[in-house]
């Protein structure tokens, strides 16, 4: 058979009424992030097709696939470039941009499969690219740099071509991607009866992430007589750990798999207190503690920690669960695919949580860089518009075609994220209580005797070591392979598929595949039966050649692992088929104690479960708390505050992300009650999400979060603190159920191990047991149990001294019940008449906040020091949060903001933007400090609501002895006036604050 | 039985509007099934078990070579008899979102040039990028063709829905057969400054974003071919089934009895279309 390469290239038509939208939004996105007009530009689709089919048998079903023939022209075997009906004149430049053999091609994939359909039982490969023409790009523009902005060298090759090239046909054309051939290598034995120093050129060279104590601890495991006697009689090595077992031992001991950090032995020392103690890890004394402690006290705690996300019982019928993670590290490689990674990687927890839920609602928060940043920057590193723009894209691909809405999330900026930006992507699952067949569906039940198969994509040589990769700190050598691309396709396919089989009870277990990949997946599974037998030679994948211990750890997205009972397996097989879903029996669950890796016939992993997921000795680490000092912040004592707010209002961290969040369906499955833009202009901000997700009842559910990590600066345990009041506040503003929350905890941290690489590592770790602490501490006292959590302990770029670590970050997202989503609140202020309350006191907390922040960089003020804000009182704080939530079911207010960044003058200003009317406002009396402090600090548990007048008695009965403060109405006109007793601080034209509010992270580059 | 609607919802390959499209239709009366598409195309299942067909949003294979283009290809390649089968016996089809661009790259909309052709599933239009170059999520205000034939929208003038599209931008190749479609009263609806006195004529002008969401020609929100049986439009009403999802809930006040949301009747209208033809 002859294998043909055909071309195949696509342009929009230029007829009147057509466009080039593609061309048209990398011009605007030019001059939004650089400042830079490049002219027109035009695109051209590329489609590479290694088939037995030659040009003559595909040229006439060109636009029954690849060309649409209303808008587009297509052309086979020629360079659209060189027609004069479409370039009259020779570009400038051309850009073609195509993938790096290896990496995921989506579109090749979909054209493939829509080759498939003409041309049934072809065996083809396709191949995409683009390529972006300038056709008269101004001199001042930098090639090379113009096309480092088009694609990134790690994933993509891009293929310049200069006017000179291009007209005297010396340009070159971007060929079919080839994949070297790569020759399966047999696992080899690692002989570990060598030096210590030895043991950590074996750790560092094979990018295994383990320390010295581990690498002994692994080395005595083979040193045994029992364990010997027992390998021998399976034909492995007796004595020594093949290549596979210690890639296995190195993913499911990984930081990242076993949160070692989190689980150590920590001697803490506090030189403020001369308290000098042990904590026996972080984890089980401050987050399982608690939360075992609650579900004493409820009935609704259904599973928490140990499967995927936490499961709580929502209603007699439905359970609700919820997973947080981050994809820190492949974002900051590749902001697209790592970002989209870590969305669709986050809804297969959810689908792999009990026996499979459906993911619901996504939400998203991001630390970048500012994305205005123009000082230094290391050469390895993205600008932070560049991973904005990324992320976004990757984040919003991953979430709209797997059909789940975005609901809730935030945009965070700091220059040390410059480094290390955070992705934290979560789900919220939904799945009946109980199956057909009475099982309750939080639980898994296999036994030994259930296939186990392997769904949805394939293995290939992409992903491999993401789970040690993360454990590591990011440096100029960190590995193209630790980035995938996501398919969200495949993957929709595989959930369609799974909750099938779910509803026809086909499913006895089942768990995504993420980090560490079979090796971590089917060796979870593998503690419920106590034993599995896999078989690496059935495994289906993306090329041949891949070596044993490849195929066990690769993180080839995508995938989830399956338990079926043997009876069952035809039906789920058939199921399988129906939606062209790939599904094959790869293992077997046993009793036999081991983890049992096979490859064919040969035995290439033999170790016990007990030593697999136990065997990890316990670090001891060193944690010293000095406060750090920070210049006092004093505010100038002549600033006019209606500039100030209008300032304020254009910070980063305050300005409305509308542009970007209007690009995720918020929308999809028909759910969503409060959206994450509100109000007149539906251009409000949200403060939480509601959705009703059975159609018809109006029973929902409260998604929300709560990040402050500049509080960090001060104390890291005011941060989080903060967070969790923010996650509640924002619930409350919506009106949630407060005696059935639930949150997760995800932090993000730089490495807070001393080392040569990390002097202050005690002190990090410090700010980690502080901040710990105060997670018990509020959750405890707002009856808040953490069911689900997730850390990612190594946030730094660079080598000491120039090392540049992330501020101590905490995301606490939230999810709760909602009674009735017919009763709930908005930010937005309704009507003239309504009458301002601010609920809760205002203190003299400026330190870390904003504003102080505005005006150190401003070189206003000396610096960010000072009272970070606390939570002295979190039990009296939860019942105020219940008496106002109450409020909001019953109907009396439908009017809330969480006062947060900015403080209150900014909740305000929110306000009136939300509902395009004005305020008359007066702070005088509602708490300490002077009219700046009132007017900007972030006190928590503050909240302003807007009431109508015939239910104000009401509202100030229910809220009883709770702090209330009448601070002013609602007019008709279009001002914001802020007065403190006397004295008029702001007086703001509303339209102007929108158009700060607005206008400072739109980006667009205009329509 | 005689009175049972039964409504095949289409879902597979990147569809995501299924669940509450069939929800819909059994809120009105309807009888949903989400149909896996390969029963279809494999033969297990029939579409002449079917009264209303309805190809919901989402992201049939990624929108990867142009909206709802692969997936018009599965059903104009594998569904071609059936389908033509299922319009010449009178019975409705809606394609809504990314259906709707499936049901124009199939050539089942905007259709044949009068109704009593069969449908020939020959393309005549296309949807693509917004001119923004940006998918968005936002509520659009839509009005109706009061003349149009199409069955799926009478009675109903105008209607708040959601947009959730980076393709949804209307384009034909000339005038003369967007001339000919507005004779036809096939240009049902068309996104509409809300601040206009509903039922006065639709300015065929385009109008800014993000009053048109995309750019679309005459600001075509959704057409519908010469019988009036099939329909197809970007918005999505299936999300405006009830009031609380409009974005200003909170501001209204709405007895127990005002909650129905203003996109359930497109749905009914189909149901009561079958159950008047029998």
């Amino acid at each position: 058979m002859t294998v043909h390469d055909v071309r195949i290239e696509v342009t929009p038509l230029q007829t009147e009424g057509m466009r080039d939208v593609r061309g048209d939004v990398v011009r605007r996105q030019l001059i939004a992030d650089h400042g830079i007009d490049v002219g027109i530009v035009r695109s051209i689709c590329g489609y590479l097709i290694r088939s037995e089919y030659d040009a003559s048998s595909i040229t006439p079903r060109v636009q029954d696939i690849f060309s649409d023939p209303i808008i587009e022209f297509g052309a086979v075997d020629t360079s659209v470039i060189h027609d004069s009906n479409f370039f009259p004149q020779t570009p400038s430049l051309s850009v073609t941009v195509g993938f790096k053999p290896g990496v995921t091609d989506n579109p090749g994939a979909a054209a493939n499969d829509g080759f498939q359909v003409l041309f049934p039982d072809v065996n083809a490969a396709i191949s995409t690219y683009t390529t972006y023409v300038f056709t008269n790009l101004p001199e001042t523009v930098d090639n090379a740099w113009l096309a480092s902005t088009l694609h990134n060298p790690l994933i993509e090759r891009a293929i310049l071509a200069t006017r000179d090239d291009l007209s005297s046909g010396n340009a070159s054309v971007i060929t079919f991607p080839e994949r070297p051939t790569i020759v399966r290598q047999s696992p080899s034995i690692i002989d570990l009866e060598v030096a210590n120093e030895e043991l950590i050129r074996l750790s560092v060279d094979g990018l295994l992430a383990l320390n010295l104590t581990e690498m002994q601890a692994i080395q005595a495991h083979y040193r045994m007589a029992e364990h010997q006697t027992a390998r021998h009689s399976v034909g492995i090595s007796s004595n020594a750990p093949t290549d596979v077992e210690l890639e296995c031992l190195a993913q499911t001991w990984s930081e990242h798999c076993k949160h070692k950090i989190f689980a150590s032995k920590i001697h803490h020392i506090d030189t403020e207190t001369n308290e000098d103690s042990i904590i026996d890890s972080l984890f089980k004394t401050h987050i399982m503690n608690p939360t075992h402690d609650m579900a004493k006290e409820v009935d609704w705690l259904l599973s928490v920690f140990h499967d995927n996300s936490g499961v709580i019982a929502w209603n007699d019928d439905w359970s609700v669960c919820m997973k947080a993670e981050t994809h820190n590290s492949p974002s900051a490689l590749d902001p697209y695919g790592g970002a989209m990674t870590g969305i669709v990687g986050v809804n297969r927890d959810i689908l792999g949580t009990g026996l499979g839920a459906r993911p619901i609602a996504n939400t998203d928060v991001f630390c970048f860089g500012p994305p205005t940043w123009t000082g230094e920057l290391p050469s390895t590193l993205f600008h932070p518009s560049r991973v904005l723009r990324g992320v976004h894209a990757g984040v919003r691909v991953g979430g709209n075609e797997s059909g789940i809405p975005t609901v809730n999330g935030a945009i965070v900026f700091d220059e040390r994220y410059i480094g290390k930006p955070l992705v934290y992507c979560g789900t919220v699952g939904l799945m009946p209580r109980r199956l057909a067949d009475g099982r309750e569906s939080h639980e898994k039940n296999p036994t030994p005797g259930d296939t186990v198969y392997m769904v949805g994509g394939r293995v290939g040589s992409d992903g491999i070591h993401g789970a040690t990769f993360s454990s590591l700190e990011l440096t100029d050598e960190s590995p193209s392979s630790a980035v995938q691309i996501g398919d969200p396709i495949t993957q929709k396919k595989m959930m369609d598929m799974i909750l099938e089989a779910r509803d026809a009870c086909l499913i006895t277990c089942i768990t995504d595949n993420g980090a560490g990949g079979l090796s971590s997946s089917i060796g979870e599974m593998a503690e419920y039966t106590n034993g599995c037998e896999i078989d690496l030679g059935k495994v289906p994948l993306k090329q041949e050649g891949l070596s044993s211990w490849e195929i066990l750890v690769s993180e080839s997205q995508e995938r989830m692992t399956v338990a079926v009972a043997p009876k069952d397996t035809e039906a789920f097989e058939a199921l399988a088929a129906l939606h062209e879903v790939e599904a094959t029996a790869v293992a077997e669950f046993t009793n036999s104690g081991y983890f049992h890796v096979k490859h064919g016939e040969e035995t290439v992993a033999y170790l016990p479960i007990e030593f697999l997921h136990d065997g990890v000795p316990q670090l001891e680490l060193e944690s010293e708390w000095i406060p750090p000092v920070q210049p006092e912040f004093n505010p100038p004592t002549s600033l006019d505050n209606t500039n100030l707010l209008e300032e304020m209002l254009a910070r980063p961290n305050i300005a409305s992300k509308e542009t970007w969040v209007r690009q995720y369906d918020h929308e999809v499955m028909a759910q969503t009650a409060v959206k994450p833009f509100v109000g007149k202009e539906r251009d409000g901000p949200g403060d939480a999400g509601l959705i009703a997700p059975i159609h018809g009842d109006p029973q929902g559910i409260v998604i929300s979060c709560g990040i402050a990590p500049r509080y960090s600066d001060i104390d890291a345990g005011a941060m989080v603190a903060a967070a969790i009041d923010e996650a509640v506040r924002n619930a409350v503003c919506v009106g949630v159920d407060i005696d059935k929350m639930a949150g997760l905890d995800n932090f993000c941290w730089p490495d807070p191990i001393e080392s040569e690489k990390t002097p202050d590592g005690k002190f990090k770790l410090a700010q980690l047991v502080r901040a710990n602490r105060e997670l018990e501490r509020v959750c405890r006292a707002y009856r808040l149990p953490c069911v689900s959590g997730k850390d990612s302990m190594k946030n730094d770029y660079g080598v000491w001294p120039n090392k540049i670590s992330i501020p101590p970050t905490m995301l606490f997202s939230l999810f709760g019940n909602h009674v009735d989503v017919r009763n709930t609140a908005t930010s937005n202020f309704k009507k003239h008449g309504q009458r301002i309350y601010l609920v809760g006191n205002s203190k003299n907390e400026l330190g870390a906040s904003e504003v102080a922040y505005h005006l150190t960089e401003r070189k206003l003020a000396e610096g960010i020091g000072g009272n970070v804000p606390r939570l002295p009182e979190p039990e009296r704080q939860l019942d105020i949060y219940r008496r106002l939530s109450k409020t909001i079911q019953d109907g009396l207010i439908r009017t809330a903001h969480d006062c947060s960044e900015g403080g209150l003058a900014v909740a305000v200003a929110e306000m009136c933007i939300g509902g395009r009317l004005g305020a008359i406002i007066d702070i005088d009396g509602i708490g300490e400090g002077d009219a700046f402090s009132r007017l900007w600090s972030e006190s928590l548990g503050r909240i302003v609501v807007a009431v109508d007048s015939e239910n104000e008695m009401e509202f100030i009965e229910a809220m009883s002895d709770a702090d209330i403060h009448l601070i002013g109405m609602v007019t008709h006109a279009q001002s914001l006036i802020i007065e403190d007793g006397y004295d008029e601080l702001i007086q703001a034209n509303v339209t102007d604050l929108t158009k700060s509010w607005k206008e400072a992270l739109d980006m667009t580059g205009g329509v | 039985m005689s009175d049972n609607v039964r409504v095949a919802v289409l879902f597979g390959f990147g569809i995501n509007c299924d669940r509450e499209t069939a929800a819909v239709f059994d809120m009105v009366g309807g009888s949903s099934e989400r149909l896996h598409v390969n029963h279809l195309v494999q033969g297990n299942r029939s579409l002449e078990e079917f009264d209303i067909l309805a190809v919901p949003g989402g992201f049939s294979f990624g929108d990867h070579l142009g909206s709802g283009r692969l997936l018009g290809n599965r059903l104009r390649f594998a569904l071609r008899e059936q389908l033509q089968k299922f319009v010449s016996s009178g019975k409705p089809i809606i394609g809504i979102c990314n259906g709707f661009q499936a049901l124009v790259k199939t050539g089942l909309l905007p259709g044949p040039e009068n109704a009593s052709f069969e449908p020939d599933l020959i393309q005549r239009a296309s949807l693509t990028l917004n001119n923004t170059g940006r998918y968005e999520d936002r509520w659009v205000t839509l009005e109706f063709d009061s003349d149009s034939p199409c069955i799926w929208t009478k009675g109903i003038q105008r209607i708040e829905c959601p947009v959730r599209h980076g393709e949804g931008r209307f384009v034909m190749p000339t005038d003369v057969e967007l001339d000919r479609l507005s004779a036809n009263h096939q240009l049902t609806v068309r996104y509409v400054d809300p601040s206009t006195e509903p039922g006065t004529n639709p300015s065929d002008d385009l109008l800014p974003f993000p009053l048109s969401p995309n750019g679309s020609m005459r600001n075509i929100a959704g057409i519908c071919d010469p019988t009036g049986l099939v329909f197809g439009l970007m918005p999505h009403p299936e999300a405006f089934y009830t009031m609380w999802l409009h974005p200003e809930h909170t501001s209204m006040k709405l007895n127990e009895e005002e909650w129905e949301g203003s996109g359930l009747q497109i749905f009914r209208n189909a149901v009561e279309y079958v159950r008047s033809q029998r």
